[in-house]
């Protein structure tokens, strides 16, 4: 017998790996009219997996201390072969990740596919996008540079707008009253352990929700039917389907190639394009650098917090907003999925974008 | 196409040819890994120290870094210099100078060691290793 | 109300995001009476704001002396006020600062020539509008308006090729910088080899001025084989990444032919 015949025999006899491989990866059908959009869930499976291991590889030589973590960015990037490569990987994967989930969500938006009882599997998402934002946000702080430090500031100076407990808050984000040694302690121990690890299990539970609710299937093309809600739990399954592995697996694979080929196409080709000049001096506490900006994916709520009359009010409808967002498939309860019926949800739907956009645009140039 | 080839002929066809994009990839991607994770050269490497004659008084011991590693000199009688690997052969512990025995204890396993290195009792398998030590003028050259 | 509230927040908010470190720098009680002042006693003001002194956030006070925080006591000899140096204390005047060319240029005929009206400081340079030296102060305009311009032809034409090093490197540093490249210790003896080679000419002897000059293109040809280095790798970085992108695309490629193949298998 072939030694890998035997060994899947060893394991099959042990385990009963073929029934479990017949039921959950070729048996997993999904809807015949599945698109290349349902392949994003995957790509930011890779993409989350990269930033681990390189994450890892980082963290071998990156020195959590004030005096000391810009110059081991430094050391990795010029003396450690292969430095560079792991970091501009880290770096730039966490904004090709942000990219990746806006898509998720945005498709998921438009085809409606948080309807037909999936509230879990939304919200569980929606907590994932947003703990997300939160290791950029600590991870940014990390390499000490004059951005780190002065987006830092700036981020958590944002909390003291929340009235009576704002003050407070601030240094209790900071774990001092300006950004220093402790914020940096307490930013690392989260961006690597805390948050990674809340992380995991959120995915988990996402991915959970979406294999036991059943794939929603796209509100395209003569199959589509409204889903009825019934007073019971009911798998929504796709018999006749395609088989999720190999027949659509395939499909994940290469969307995956193209986009770790787009996050290396943006390191060998704009490797400058997400460093502005503040990333390469070290942090300075006295010397604010002119003309700082958050990160592409924070300028709408940075502009939103500076076009209301007061901070307070910026926080509040950007609260106002995440929270609608958040319970959404609650509020939009309408079986109805097709875009073309739900002409109001669209037009809000583009408006929002744009809206966002023209605001992350104004706040990039103001 | 004008030659149509059955799916599963293509498919094997094209399987084989992921092969081996997926190993030139595989290629590409453990390279870097193995790089990274290579042992650095600190320049600790180095095939000579000099040491400053008077760190080492008679009948004492200095211990100093050699090719990365802990070595140590000692100066048994006044203008006579003897250096030796202060890694013991049994385990790799450090070994100690005991000043009133004029020997060296391992200890880890209690190895003991003469001042020329020879093993005097306990389970090290050889003597320690020595190293060439040559005066030079205030300096001690090692190696 | 709200709305005044609103426009002075974003006033602030914009002010302070935009502040250049000059401005930290400008806010001084000699600039606030002076940049009121009409004429010869408020035009510095103006020219200083356009100057590579203010660029670096050199003020009134850190030439002229004097206290710039105290109206009353701001020109007051007791806190080192200076004022208008004499013509023949421009060059110590201003070699608090720029010691090494001082010294050059005192040692040098400009220098020697002083007490008959030889060229000091701001002769060439200007006062308060000062910009950062370049070959263009040595021409034939302003030289001949004391002396005939062939020796100072000859100097700049020396000092030409090196210059024209001096900045190509300067880009080229601050281009790999950007890049993460950790170029400080470059960058440090390009600024010593700058001021080395910008000190050398002030003393106007040709002779010497050819010879140094070879020397300071000498030290910045290590510079330039340094940044030479750094480009090849860049580039195979670039070659290998290419390789590796390509390979990606192909197997993504691939696999949609799967997919396809997939797909025609489903369909019959």
């Amino acid at each position: 017998m072939q030694p890998i015949k035997w060994l899947v025999e060893f394991v099959e006899v042990r385990l009963g790996v073929k029934e479990l491989y017949n039921r959950e990866l070729k048996g997993y059908l999904l809807p015949r009219n599945v698109n290349a959009w349902y392949t994003l869930g995957a790509v930011l499976l890779a993409l989350f997996t990269l930033q681990t291991l390189t994450g890892i590889l980082l963290l071998m030589f990156y020195v959590p201390d004030a005096a000391k973590a810009f110059a081991s960015v430094q050391y990795i990037v010029n003396e450690v072969p292969f430095g560079w490569l792991f970091r501009m990987l880290h770096a730039i994967g966490a904004n090709v990740i942000v990219i990746a989930l806006l898509l998720h969500m945005l498709s998921v938006l438009f085809m409606a596919s948080y309807k037909g009882r999936r509230e879990f599997t939304w919200l569980s998402g929606f907590i994932i996008f947003n703990l997300t934002m939160g290791i950029c946000l600590t991870g940014y702080l990390l390499p000490w540079s004059q951005l780190s430090f002065w987006a830092t500031t700036v981020a958590t100076d944002a909390a003291g707008a929340i009235p009576i407990v704002g003050d407070y808050l601030v240094e209790f984000l900071r774990g001092g009253p300006t950004v220093g040694n402790q914020t940096l302690g307490r930013f690392f121990a989260l961006h690597v352990v805390g948050m990674p690890l809340v992380l995991l299990a959120l995915i988990g539970a996402h991915l959970f929700c979406v294999k036991r609710r059943g794939i929603s299937p796209p509100p395209f093309g003569p199959e589509y039917h409204a889903t009825e809600a019934k007073p019971f739990f009911e798998h929504e399954k796709h018999p006749g389907g395609v088989p999720f592995f190999p027949n659509y697996f395939v499909k994940d694979a290469a969307i995956i190639c193209f986009f770790i080929a787009f996050l290396l196409a943006i390191i060998f080709y704009a490797p400058g394009l997400f460093f502005p000049d503040s990333a390469f001096q070290p942090a300075d506490p006295f010397l604010t650098p002119p003309h700082i900006k958050p990160e592409w994916y924070f300028l709408w709520a940075y502009q939103a917090l500076k076009i209301f009359p007061s901070e307070i009010i910026g926080l509040g409808v950007q609260g106002a907003f995440m929270t609608f967002l958040a319970l959404l498939p609650f509020i939009d309860r309408g079986p109805e999925r097709r875009p073309a019926k739900r002409p109001l949800f669209v037009t809000c739907y583009v408006l929002g974008i744009l809206l966002i956009v023209a605001i992350s645009i104004w706040g990039h140039y103001s | 196409m004008t030659t149509h080839v059955a799916p599963p002929q293509r498919r094997k066809f094209l399987i084989t040819m992921l092969g081996g994009l997926g190993a030139l990839i595989a290629a590409a991607s453990v390279w870097p890994v193995f790089r990274f994770l290579s042992p650095v050269d600190t320049g600790g490497s180095s095939n000579q120290v000099f040491l400053a004659r008077d760190v080492v008084a008679p009948g004492k011991a200095h211990f100093f870094q050699y090719q990365g590693k802990p070595a140590v000199i000692l100066q048994p009688t006044p203008g006579n210099f003897v250096a030796l690997s202060a890694v013991c052969t049994h385990l790799g512990c450090v070994v100690a100078w005991q000043e009133q025995a004029g020997e060296f204890l391992c200890p880890c396993h209690a190895g003991r060691f003469s001042a020329d290195g020879q093993v005097l009792g306990g389970p090290p398998p050889k003597p320690l290793e020595s190293l060439v030590v040559q005066l030079d003028g205030d300096q001690l050259k090692i190696g | 109300m709200s709305r005044l509230v609103c426009s002075l927040f974003v006033v602030i908010l914009a002010a302070w995001w935009s502040m250049p470190a000059s401005l930290l720098a400008a806010d001084t009680v000699c600039i606030q009476c002076h940049g009121g002042l009409e004429g010869r006693l408020g035009e510095p003001v103006a020219q200083w704001q356009t100057s590579v002194h203010a660029e670096n956030g050199i003020s009134c006070h850190d030439c002229h002396g004097g206290d710039p925080a105290d109206s009353a006591m701001a020109m007051s000899p007791e806190r080192g006020f200076i004022g208008v140096p004499d013509y023949v204390d421009v060059p110590d005047f201003c070699g608090r600062c720029h010691v090494g060319v001082a010294e050059e240029y005192k040692a040098g005929a400009h220098g020697q020539a002083i007490e008959n009206g030889g060229a000091q400081c701001v002769v060439c340079h200007g006062n308060h509008a000062i910009e950062k030296a370049t070959l263009e102060l040595i021409n034939e305009e302003d030289c001949s308006q004391c002396h005939t311009y062939e020796r100072a032809a000859l100097i700049r034409m020396s000092l030409v090729e090196t210059d024209k090093v001096i900045t190509t490197v300067e880009h080229d540093l601050e281009r790999l910088y950007r890049l993460g490249f950790a170029v400080d210790d470059m960058q440090g003896e390009l600024f010593n080899q700058r001021n080395r080679f910008h000190r050398i000419f002030h003393g106007v002897d040709v002779e010497r001025v050819r010879r140094e000059t070879a020397d300071v293109e000498g030290e910045l040809g290590k510079i330039v084989k340094q940044v030479v280095s750094m480009d090849s790798t860049l580039s195979q970085r670039k070659l290998w990444g290419s390789v590796v992108i390509g390979l990606f695309v192909l197997a993504g490629v691939v696999f949609l032919l799967l997919r396809k193949a997939y797909e025609e298998e489903e369909k019959s």
